[in-house]
C-alpha cells in the first residue's frame, strides 16, 4: 500500500470541479487501471465529484467527466491526488 | 461484392443506443441465441437494402475498447478480429456513437477504424444532444474520421434509410486498405479523440442539468434508498393486482376447454391424459403468464430509463459490505424473473470470485416460477383484506416479505461464502451511468415479447413433460374400489417414501407429492397438485369445480402452508439453473454445492417456520 494522498478525490467535498494532478497506478490492478483511462480519467483533466454512497457505506463515488457521469469506488479515488482549478 | 448475405455488425460503447438502433433496423426479425461456448447472448437479425437485397446484422457487446475487461467484452472483441469459434468475421461495421458523449466515445471508434473494415459511423441520439445544447458538424467528423458519418435518432427510426445507404456504399467501394496504427497509449488516443470532438462541435451552450437534478434526489443517501424499496413495493402490489383479471380470463378459458373435451370425448385413456395432465397441469401454470410479464416489464422499464444503474450505486454501499459489488444486483435483479438470464448477466462482472458468488446465490432471488407456487398458497391462506385501514393488500404484503426473505438470506449466504469458499481480494466497481431516457414503447414490447415466448416454450416442453410422466405415475397401477387413486398409485407411493423426509418440517402428502416433479422447475409443483387434485376428484362434479386453492385450504394446516413457502425461497428447484450454472463455472463442482447448500437453508427454513407456527398454535 502507498502512503494516503494528501489531497485525494476521495476526500474531495462534492459539487466542486477539480483537476486530476497525478493518478497513483500502483495502487490499483491492470484492469482497473485501464478502464479509468477508458473512462477519460488521466492526469489534467477536470472532473466534479457529485454523490458518495448512501447510509450503509461510503462506497461508491459518482463523479462527472465531461459530459459523462461514471461510479468508481473509494479505493481508487483514494489513489487519485486533485488539485483546485484556479479562476 | 460478394454473393453471399454481407454481414455488418453493431459496435460501440455501452449506453450508445446500438439496441434501438438493431430494433429499428431489423423490427421483430431478430433471434436471441448463445455463442457456442460461452453463454454472452448473440443478438442477430435481418435487414434488407433499398433495392431488396438483404443483409444481416448483428449487435455486438457494449465495450470501451478491445482490451476486454469481461467474458461478453471480450466476444465483442473476438468476433470483430474474426477470432470467435463459429463466427465468421463481419464484413462491415457500423459504429454506434452517442452524439452527447463524443470524447469519450471516439476513443473506441478510432480504435476500430484502424482495423480497416468498410465502416460506418452512426452519429446517434442526436436529438438528446440537441437537447442539451450541442450543435455538431456531421460533415467535418466525417472527414477526420475519414468514413461516412450518418445522423440517427434510433428511437424515431430517423436516418436508417441513409445509414443502410452508406454501408452499401462503404461495402461497394472498399478498398482494402492497410490497417492504420491507432495512437498507442491510452493519452494520446484520448487527445486525439477529444481534438475531433472538439472540431466537430459547432456550438456548445451551457444546459439545464434536469438530469442532474432528478439525481440529487434519486441518489440521495437517505432518500434514494426510500425511493428505491417503494418502486420495488409498488413492483410487487402491481404483480398481484394488475395480473388478477388477466389470469383469472385465462383460467377461465382453461375450464371451457376442460369442459368442451370432457363433453365432446368419449372417457379413455387419451381424454385423461388431456385433461388431467396437460391442461390441468400446463393450465395451471400458463396462467401465471400475467403476472411473469408485468414483472418482466417493471424490470425491463427500470433497465431502459437508466435508473437500474442507479439502483446498482445505492445498493453497492451494502454489497460491498459483504464483499460483492454493486454490479452484482442487475443480474440479481433480473434473476427476479429468472435465475437463467440472472446468471448469464453476471458475465459483466470482471472479478471471478465476486462472480462465482454472485451466481451461486441467484437462485435466492425469487424468480417468477416461484409466483405460481407463492400465489397458489398466498391466495388459499391468507386473507384478501388491507393492513389495517391502509391501502396496502395483506396478500401482497407476505409476497414482498417472501421476497425480501430471499435477499436477506442471500447477502447472508453471499457473506459467508466470501469468507470461506469464494475468498478473494476486495473487488471494484466502476461503471458508466447512462442519461435518463423515455423507455422506448417498440424496445420494450420486442423484449416483452421474446420472454413471453420463452415461457410458454417451456411450458409447452419441459413442464408439458414433467406433467404427463406424473399423469402415467399417478394413474397406474389402478386402485382398488374405496382407496384413493393418488394414495395407491407409483407416483402416490414415492411420495410416500419421501413424506418420511418431510414430514418433520410439517409437509403432508400433496406437498411431498408435488416436490419430485417440481425438480423441473418450480412451477411444476403447482401443476403436479393439480393433476393430482384432478385424478382425485375425477367422477366427482363438485370437487372437479373446486378450485385447487380451495381445495388444499381445506386439507392443509396454516403451519404446513407457511413451511412450505419458506421452503421455495431457499429450495433449488429448477433444472435449468443448475444446467446453466454448470456452463458459466465449467463444471459439476458448484452446480452441486449450490444445490446442496440451498437444500440444506430450505429444509431448516422450512422447520423452522413449521415449528414456530405450530408453537402459535397455528398447526
Amino acid at each position: 500500500m502507498t502512503a494516503l494522498l494528501e489531497n485525494s478525490l476521495d476526500r474531495a467535498p462534492l459539487g466542486v470541479a477539480v483537476r486530476i494532478a497525478r493518478i497513483d497506478w500502483t495502487a490499483m490492478s491492470d484492469d482497473e487501471g485501464r478502464r479509468l483511462r477508458e473512462f477519460g480519467l488521466m492526469e489534467g483533466c477536470e472532473i466534479t465529484p457529485l454523490h458518495r454512497g448512501s447510509i450503509f457505506s461510503r462506497d461508491p463515488l459518482a463523479v462527472t467527466i465531461g459530459r459523462m457521469k461514471v461510479i468508481i469506488r473509494s479505493n481508487q479515488a483514494a489513489a487519485i491526488e486533485i488539485e483546485t482549478i484556479s479562476a | 461484392m460478394t454473393a453471399a448475405i454481407p454481414s455488418i455488425a453493431l459496435v460501440g460503447n455501452p449506453n450508445a443506443g446500438k439496441s434501438s438502433l438493431f430494433n429499428a433496423l431489423t423490427g421483430a426479425r431478430q433471434k436471441i441465441a448463445n455463442y457456442p461456448g460461452v453463454t454472452v447472448e448473440r443478438k442477430a437479425g435481418h435487414a434488407s437494402f433499398a433495392d431488396g437485397r438483404p443483409i444481416s446484422l448483428i449487435d455486438l457487446p457494449g465495450t470501451y475498447s478491445l482490451t476486454p475487461a469481461s467474458l461478453d467484452e471480450a466476444v465483442t472483441r473476438d468476433v470483430i478480429l474474426g477470432k470467435q469459434a463459429g463466427e465468421t468475421r463481419p464484413d462491415a461495421l457500423i459504429i454506434v456513437l452517442d452524439a452527447a458523449n463524443l470524447d469519450n466515445h471516439l476513443c473506441f471508434a478510432l480504435e476500430l477504424l484502424a482495423l480497416g473494415l468498410p465502416t460506418v459511423v452512426a452519429l446517434n441520439m442526436l436529438d438528446l444532444a440537441t437537447r442539451d445544447g450541442l450543435t455538431l458538424d456531421t460533415e467535418r467528423l466525417s472527414k477526420e474520421l475519414g468514413v461516412p458519418v450518418v445522423p440517427t435518432v434510433a428511437v424515431r427510426k430517423r436516418g436508417l434509410t441513409e445509414l443502410l445507404a452508406a454501408i452499401d456504399g462503404a461495402i461497394e467501394s472498399h478498398q482494402p486498405r492497410a490497417a492504420v496504427a491507432a495512437p498507442q497509449n491510452d493519452a494520446s488516443l484520448h487527445q486525439r479523440a477529444r481534438a475531433i470532438a472538439r472540431a466537430a462541435t459547432v456550438d456548445e451552450t451551457p444546459v439545464r442539468r434536469w438530469t442532474q437534478r432528478v439525481d440529487n434526489v434519486v441518489l440521495h443517501p437517505v432518500a434514494g434508498l426510500i425511493i428505491l424499496v417503494a418502486l420495488m413495493f409498488v413492483m410487487f402490489q402491481a404483480v398481484f393486482s394488475w395480473a388478477t383479471p388477466f389470469a383469472d380470463a385465462l383460467e377461465g378459458a382453461i375450464g371451457v376447454v376442460q369442459t368442451w373435451v370432457v363433453g365432446t370425448f368419449p372417457d379413455n385413456f387419451l381424454r385423461g391424459l388431456v385433461v388431467e395432465g396437460l391442461l390441468a397441469g400446463v393450465g395451471a401454470v400458463v396462467v401465471f403468464l400475467p403476472q411473469i410479464l408485468i414483472l418482466f416489464l417493471f424490470i425491463l422499464l427500470l433497465e431502459a430509463s437508466g435508473y437500474m444503474t442507479r439502483a446498482a450505486f445505492l445498493m453497492d454501499g451494502l454489497m460491498g459490505k459483504v464483499g460483492l459489488s454493486g454490479r452484482g444486483f442487475i443480474p440479481l435483479l433480473s434473476s427476479f424473473a429468472c435465475a437463467v438470464p440472472g446468471i448469464m448477466a453476471t458475465r459483466s462482472i470482471p472479478d471471478e470470485k465476486d462472480r462465482l458468488t454472485t451466481i451461486l446465490i441467484a437462485p435466492l432471488m425469487t424468480c417468477s416460477a416461484r409466483m405460481p407456487v407463492y400465489t397458489l398458497i398466498i391466495g388459499a391462506f391468507i386473507p384478501a383484506q388491507n393492513v389495517g385501514g391502509t391501502p396496502i393488500g395483506l396478500q401482497g404484503l407476505v409476497l414482498f416479505g417472501l421476497f425480501i426473505s430471499g435477499i436477506v438470506g442471500a447477502l447472508l449466504v453471499a457473506f459467508v461464502l466470501r469468507r470461506s469458499v469464494t475468498k478473494g481480494n476486495a473487488t471494484g466497481f466502476m461503471m458508466e451511468m447512462p442519461r435518463y431516457q423515455w423507455p422506448r414503447l417498440n424496445d420494450i414490447a420486442i423484449a416483452l415479447w421474446q420472454r413471453a415466448w420463452i415461457f410458454l416454450r417451456r411450458a409447452g416442453t419441459i413442464i408439458a413433460a414433467t406433467t404427463v410422466v406424473l399423469w402415467l405415475l399417478l394413474t397406474f397401477p389402478q386402485a382398488p374400489a374405496g382407496q384413493s387413486q393418488v394414495e395407491y398409485s407409483a407416483g402416490g407411493r414415492i411420495a410416500s417414501a419421501l413424506e418420511v423426509v418431510v414430514k418433520p418440517i410439517g409437509f403432508n402428502h400433496d406437498i411431498a407429492l408435488a416436490l419430485i416433479p417440481a425438480m423441473a422447475a418450480r412451477e411444476v409443483a403447482v401443476s403436479a397438485m393439480a393433476t393430482a387434485n384432478a385424478i382425485d376428484a375425477e367422477g366427482d362434479e363438485d370437487a372437479m369445480a373446486e378450485a385447487l386453492g380451495d381445495r388444499i385450504a381445506g386439507r392443509w394446516s396454516i403451519a404446513t402452508a407457511l413451511a412450505f413457502l419458506a421452503w421455495f425461497v431457499f429450495a433449488p428447484q429448477c433444472i435449468s439453473t443448475i444446467a446453466i450454472t454448470k456452463r458459466e463455472t465449467n463444471g459439476w463442482k458448484w452446480p452441486m454445492f449450490m444445490v446442496g447448500y440451498l437444500f440444506l437453508l430450505a429444509y431448516a427454513a422450512a422447520g423452522i417456520t413449521y415449528w414456530t407456527a405450530v408453537a402459535f398454535g397455528l398447526g
